[in-house]
C-alpha cells in the first residue's frame, strides 16, 4: 500500500499515484541500466519533457499560475512511486518541487508574486536547485559591490543546472551577511556551468557546478530571509526526501522477493534459508518503519497538526538510515548478481545513499533539528 | 596457598577450557612462537606500499575509475606493467621460487596499504596472491614451482603473468565454495579423464582479475554424486586449447580490476598441471578420507584468502576515513571548520577507531595463519631463518628437488595428514571473522564519510562515493558475509558442541 494513500485520500492524489506509476513503468522502465550511465551516455530527455506534459513539474505549484495547487505531500505521491521504478527522474521533480516551496516561503512571506511570472516555463520543465547542501555548507554567490542585482560566485553540486533554465540559488550581500534567494536564468551569458558530474546515484539528474559572473537575478521574496524559506521548504521537503527513499526501498524489496524465489543454493531457494528470510524481514521492517513515519508525516501535514514539522524531518531522517541499510541487503540478498548492473539491486544502493544526502548533510540536519526543539521549549 | 598462586597443572587446565589460548590469542603466542625479525619484513612491505601509492596508485586512482565507467572494455594493462616493474607479483612469493620473500605476515598490511588509495587497482595485486593462495593449499609442489617460477621470470622480463582464483558459476556461488554445501550445488562444468589428462567443459564466472592474468588455479567436481570427494584443481595458463575469456562483468565499484567470465569448451588439461585431485589415492585412501582433505584445502584457501579481504577492507575504511578528514579540514559550515564541530570530531574518532578495529582483527588472523594455517611451515623459527639466510642461486639448485614427489609428500603429511582438524578450525574461522568484521566496519565509514562530506561526498571527484562503491563488494565474494558468519560458527562455536547441525 501507498504510505501516502494511507487514509482515505482525495481521487486526485490516487489519480496522481496511478499517473506516476503508469508513467514509470512506460517511460522509465525500459532501459533503466542505460540511461543510468549518464553522463557517458543519453540522459532521459523524453521522460523529462514527457513529466511536465503530464504536470509533473506543477504539483507544488499555486493554480493561479497554471499549477495543480497541492502541497508538498501530493509532490511525495509522485516521488515514491516513480523511485520504485528509478529514482532519478525523482530527483528532477524533487529540484523543481524545493525551488517552488522557496518562491512559495517567500510569496507567503512577502506577499508577492510577482516572481512566478518571471519564469518562462514555469510548471512544463524543471527548475535547479542546489538540493544537495544546505546553505550553511555552501558558500552562496556574492552580490556585486554596488548592491546591484548583478552578483558573482561558484556553486557547486547543482542538481539540474545543466538542463533547466532557471535556478533559485542562494546569494549573500556580504560576508557574514544573512542570505537571500535569487532568481537566474541559466542561458545569461554571464552563467557557466561545468561539465555534468560524475555522481554516486541518480545518475539521470544530472549536477553541475555553476560560476556566475556579473549575471542580472532577481530577489525571491525580502532580502536576508533565506534562511527562513529555507527552512519552510526543508520541512515541507523532507516528505519528498522520506518518499523517495521509501519508493528505493520498496522496489529493492520487490526484487528481492522475486530473486530469492527465482535463484537455488545448497539445494533449494534461497528464500527458504533462514538466514535469507531474517534479511527479507529486516528489509520488510525498514520498509514499514519509513512507511509508518512518513504516513504519520504526511496526515499530520494535512491536518495542520502542530509540529508536523519535526515529524516530516524526522521521516526524512530515519528514512535515510533505514533506505541505506535495506537497500544494501537488497544487494546482498542476489549475491554477485547484486553487484553488477545487470540487476536494478546496485542502483538502487547507490540512488539511496545519494538521495539521503539530500536537503543537507546528515549530522547537520540532526543538529539543527535538536537545535529548533530546544528553541521551542524555551 | 593464595589464591592467586596457581600451581601448573591448575593453570594448564584453565587455560585449555574455551575460549583457548591456540584459538583467540594467537598474536600473543606469535610474540615467542615465530622469528623476532619478522616485524622487519612487515614494516618494509607497508613502506613499499606507500611509495607506490604515492608514485603510481594515487595519481591515476580516480581517473583509472573514470576510464572504466566511460569504456567498459578498457583494461588497465600499463598498471599490470609498472606494478610488475615494481616487483609487486612476486614481492611475497618464498625465495624458494624466486620471489622476493618477504614474509606471509607482511602481505596483509601490504594489501591494506594499497587497497587505501585504491581497492580497484589494489585488487589486481591482491587478487593475484589469492590465485597464488588458492594453488599454494594443494602442497603440489611441481606444479606450485612451474608457476611461481614462471610468475618470477615473466614479472623480470615485464610480461607478468598473474594468477587468478576460479570457483564460481552461473548456477553455483556460496554453494561451490562452501563445504558443507558442495554436495548440493548446481555446478553445470563437466570434466572428463582422458588419457593424459582431462577434457572440462563449462563456465566460470566473476574471475576477478581474469583478463588480466595467465595462470587460472581453476576448481571443478569430478563426480556429481560425491562433490567434495571428488574435487580437482587445475593451473590453466591462458593460450591453452579450448580455453578463452567471455566477457567481464559491468559492476558497481573496484571497476579497475575486472570481473571476468572463463569459457572451457573441450579444453584439454594435461596431468602435469593437475595441482590436487581428490579421488587420487593419497587421499581418497588417507585416514581422514579425501573429503576431509578437501574441506581443509578450501579453508586453507579461504582462511587466506578472506584474511587478505579483510586487509583489504581495512584500506577502504581507512582511505574513506583519511579522505573525510582532509575535507574536514578545508570545508567550512556554518561557518567554522568542519574539524571544529564537535560532532564531526565525533564521527571521525568513530572513523578512526573502525580502522584500527579493523587491523586488529584482520592481524589476528594473520598471526592465527602463522602458527596454525597455511602459512605455519614458513614461520616454524629454523626453517624461517634457513630461508631468510639463504641465497636465492641455492634454491634455484634445489628446484628438482623441489618438483619431487618426495617434496609433495612432505607437505601434504605437514598439512594435510598429520594437521589437526582443531588447528583448521582456528586459521578458517579467523578468516570468516575478520572478512565479515572488515567489511562491514568499512561500510560504517563509507556511509560516515558520505554523511561528513555531503553534497561532495557523493561526487566522484572527491573519493568518497567511489569507496562506498568499492566496499561492498567485500561483504560479496570470498562468500557473503552471511555464510562467514555461518563458517565461523561452525569453526569457533559449533565446533565444540556435539549436537549442533548446521545448515538446516
Ligand atoms: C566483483 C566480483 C569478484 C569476484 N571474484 C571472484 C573470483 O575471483 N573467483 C571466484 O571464484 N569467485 C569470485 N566472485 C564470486 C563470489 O565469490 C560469489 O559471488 C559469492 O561467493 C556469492 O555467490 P553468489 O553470487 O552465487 O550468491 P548466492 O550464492 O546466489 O547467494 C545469494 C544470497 O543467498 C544467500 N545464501 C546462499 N546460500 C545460503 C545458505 N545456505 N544459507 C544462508 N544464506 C545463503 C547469500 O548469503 C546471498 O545473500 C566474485 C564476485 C564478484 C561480484
Amino acid at each position: 500500500m501507498n504510505a501516502i494513500n494511507t487514509d482515505a485520500l482525495s481521487a486526485e492524489r490516487q489519480a496522481f499515484a496511478e499517473l506516476a506509476k503508469d508513467f514509470s513503468a512506460k517511460k522509465l522502465f525500459e532501459n533503466r541500466e542505460e540511461h543510468d550511465r549518464y553522463p557517458f551516455a543519453e540522459l532521459i530527455t523524453d521522460a523529462i519533457r514527457d513529466a511536465g506534459v503530464v504536470g509533473f513539474y506543477g504539483v507544488n505549484l499555486p493554480a493561479d499560475f497554471g499549477g495543480v495547487g497541492m502541497n508538498a505531500g501530493m509532490v511525495a505521491v509522485i516521488l515514491e512511486k516513480i523511485s520504485e521504478i528509478d529514482a532519478s527522474l525523482a530527483g528532477i521533480l524533487f529540484s523543481n518541487a524545493a525551488a517552488l516551496e522557496i518562491l512559495k516561503a517567500a510569496a507567503e512571506s512577502a506577499g508577492e508574486t510577482g516572481i512566478y511570472t518571471a519564469i518562462k516555463t514555469l510548471g512544463t520543465a524543471p527548475i535547479a536547485f542546489p538540493m544537495y547542501d544546505s546553505p550553511d555548507e555552501i558558500n552562496p554567490v556574492m552580490l556585486s559591490k554596488d548592491g546591484g542585482t548583478i552578483f558573482f560566485g561558484k556553486i557547486c553540486n547543482f542538481a539540474c543546472g545543466n538542463i533547466a533554465d532557471y535556478a533559485v540559488v542562494p546569494v549573500r550581500k556580504k560576508e557574514g551577511h544573512p542570505y537571500s534567494y535569487y532568481l537566474v536564468d541559466l542561458n545569461d551569458k554571464g552563467v557557466t556551468k561545468s561539465a555534468p558530474l560524475v555522481t554516486l546515484g541518480l545518475h539521470g539528474c544530472p549536477m553541475v557546478d555553476i560560476s556566475i559572473e556579473k549575471t542580472p537575478a532577481l530577489l525571491i521574496g525580502k532580502e536576508g530571509e533565506g534562511a527562513l524559506y529555507f527552512r519552510a521548504m526543508q520541512d515541507r521537503m523532507s516528505l519528498c526526501v522520506a518518499a523517495m527513499l521509501l519508493g528505493i526501498m520498496k522496489g529493492s524489496l520487490k526484487d528481492a522477493f522475486q530473486y530469492t524465489n527465482d535463484r537455488y543454493q545448497g539445494g533449494r531457494q534461497i528464500i527458504d534459508w533462514p538466514l535469507v528470510r531474517m534479511m527479507l524481514a529486516n528489509m520488510a521492517l525498514d520498509a514499514k518503519a519509513a512507511e509508518a513515519i512518513l504516513s504519520m508525516a504526511c496526515q499530520e501535514l494535512d491536518a495542520g497538526v502542530h509540529g508536523w514539522e519535526q515529524t516530516a524531518q524526522a521521516a526524512a531522517i530515519h528514512a535515510a538510515e533505514l533506505a541505506v541499510r535495506a537497500t544494501a541487503d537488497g544487494v546482498q540478498l542476489f549475491g554477485g548478481n547484486g553487484y553488477t548492473k545487470d540487476y536494478p539491486q546496485e542502483k538502487r544502493l547507490r540512488d539511496a545513499r545519494q538521495a539521503a544526502n539530500l536537503l543537507g548533510m546528515i549530522p547537520l540536519r540532526k543538529v539543527n533539528y535538536i537545535a529548533r526543539i530546544i528553541e521551542e521549549m524555551a | 596457598m593464595k589464591p592467586y598462586r596457581i600451581s601448573k597443572k591448575e593453570k594448564l587446565s584453565l587455560l585449555s577450557n574455551r575460549p583457548r589460548i591456540e584459538e583467540v590469542y594467537n598474536g600473543l603466542e606469535c610474540q615467542h612462537r615465530i622469528a623476532s625479525n619478522t616485524h622487519k619484513d612487515v614494516e618494509t612491505a607497508i613502506a613499499i606500499g606507500r611509495k607506490f601509492n604515492n608514485e603510481v596508485i594515487r595519481p591515476i586512482a580516480l581517473e583509472i575509475d573514470r576510464k572504466c565507467m566511460e569504456d567498459h572494455n578498457y583494461l588497465p594493462h600499463e598498471f599490470v606493467r609498472k606494478a610488475a616493474d615494481w616487483g609487486l607479483f612476486s614481492l611475497f612469493l618464498p625465495k624458494m621460487f624466486g620471489g622476493g620473500g618477504l614474509n606471509f605476515y607482511a602481505i596483509y598490511p601490504f594489501m591494506e596499504e594499497i587497497s587505501s588509495s585504491c581497492a580497484g587497482l589494489g585488487h589486481i595485486v591482491n587478487v593475484h596472491y589469492c590465485g597464488v593462495a588458492t594453488l599454494f593449499p594443494s602442497m603440489n609442489m611441481n606444479v606450485i614451482t612451474t608457476v611461481f617460477r614462471d610468475v618470477v621470470k615473466s614479472e623480470r622480463q615485464g610480461k607478468p603473468r598473474l594468477c587468478t582464483i576460479v570457483v564460481t558459476e552461473p548456477e553455483s556461488g556460496t554453494d561451490s565454495q562452501e563445504p558443507l554445501l558442495n554436495q548440493y550445488s548446481k555446478a553445470t562444468s563437466n570434466v572428463k579423464r582422458v588419457k593424459g589428462g582431462y577434457i572440462v567443459n563449462g563456465k566460470k564466472i566473476f574471475i576477478s582479475s581474469g583478463h588480466l592474468s595467465y595462470w587460472h588455479i581453476a576448481n571443478f567436481f569430478e563426480d556429481k554424486s560425491d562433490k567434495l570427494g571428488s574435487w580437482i584443481q587445475f593451473a590453466v595458463p591462458n593460450g591453452t586449447k579450448g580455453f578463452s575469456f567471455g566477457t567481464h562483468e559491468n559492476k558497481m565499484g573496484q571497476l579497475a580490476c575486472c570481473a571476468s567470465e572463463l569459457l572451457f569448451d573441450d579444453c584439454f588439461i594435461p596431468n602435469k598441471l593437475i595441482s590436487a585431485r581428490a579421488l587420487d589415492p593419497e587421499f581418497k585412501d588417507s585416514e581422514k578420507g579425501p573429503r576431509w582433505v578437501c574441506h581443509t584445502i578450501v579453508d586453507h584457501v579461504t582462511g587466506s584468502s578472506r584474511t587478505g579481504t579483510a586487509a583489504i577492507s581495512t584500506g577502504i575504511a581507512r582511505n574513506a576515513y583519511e579522505t573525510a578528514l582532509e575535507y574536514a579540514r578545508k570545508k567550512r559550515v556554518a561557518g567554522e571548520l568542519l574539524i571544529n564541530h564537535q560532532w564531526a570530531q565525533i564521527i571521525l574518532s568513530d572513523m578512526y577507531r573502525n580502522v584500527n578495529m579493523s587491523r586488529t582483527v584482520y592481524m589476528e588472523s594473520a598471526a592465527t595463519l602463522a602458527l596454525r594455517g597455511l602459512f605455519k611451515l614458513l614461520f616454524i623459527k629454523p626453517i624461517h631463518h634457513f630461508i631468510k639466510i639463504m641465497p636465492r642461486w641455492y634454491f634455484t639448485l634445489l628446484t628438482p628437488i623441489m618438483k619431487s614427489r618426495l617434496a609433495t609428500w612432505a607437505m601434504r603429511q605437514f598439512y594435510f595428514h598429520r594437521y589437526p582438524t582443531e588447528e583448521r578450525n582456528a586459521a578458517s574461522g579467523w578468516g570468516s571473522a575478520c572478512k565479515y568484521t572488515c567489511s562491514d566496519l568499512g561500510v560504517i565509514n563509507s556511509n560516515l564519510a558520505i554523511d561528513l562530506m555531503g553534497g561532495d561526498g557523493i561526487r566522484h571527484d572527491h573519493m568518497a562515493e567511489k569507496c562506498f562503491r568499492d566496499i561492498k563488494l567485500q561483504q560479496i565474494y570470498e562468500s557473503t558475509n552471511q555464510v562467514n558468519q555461518m563458517n565461523m560458527f561452525y569453526c569457533l562455536i559449533g565446533s565444540g558442541i556435539p549436537e549442533v547441525e548446521y545448515f538446516k
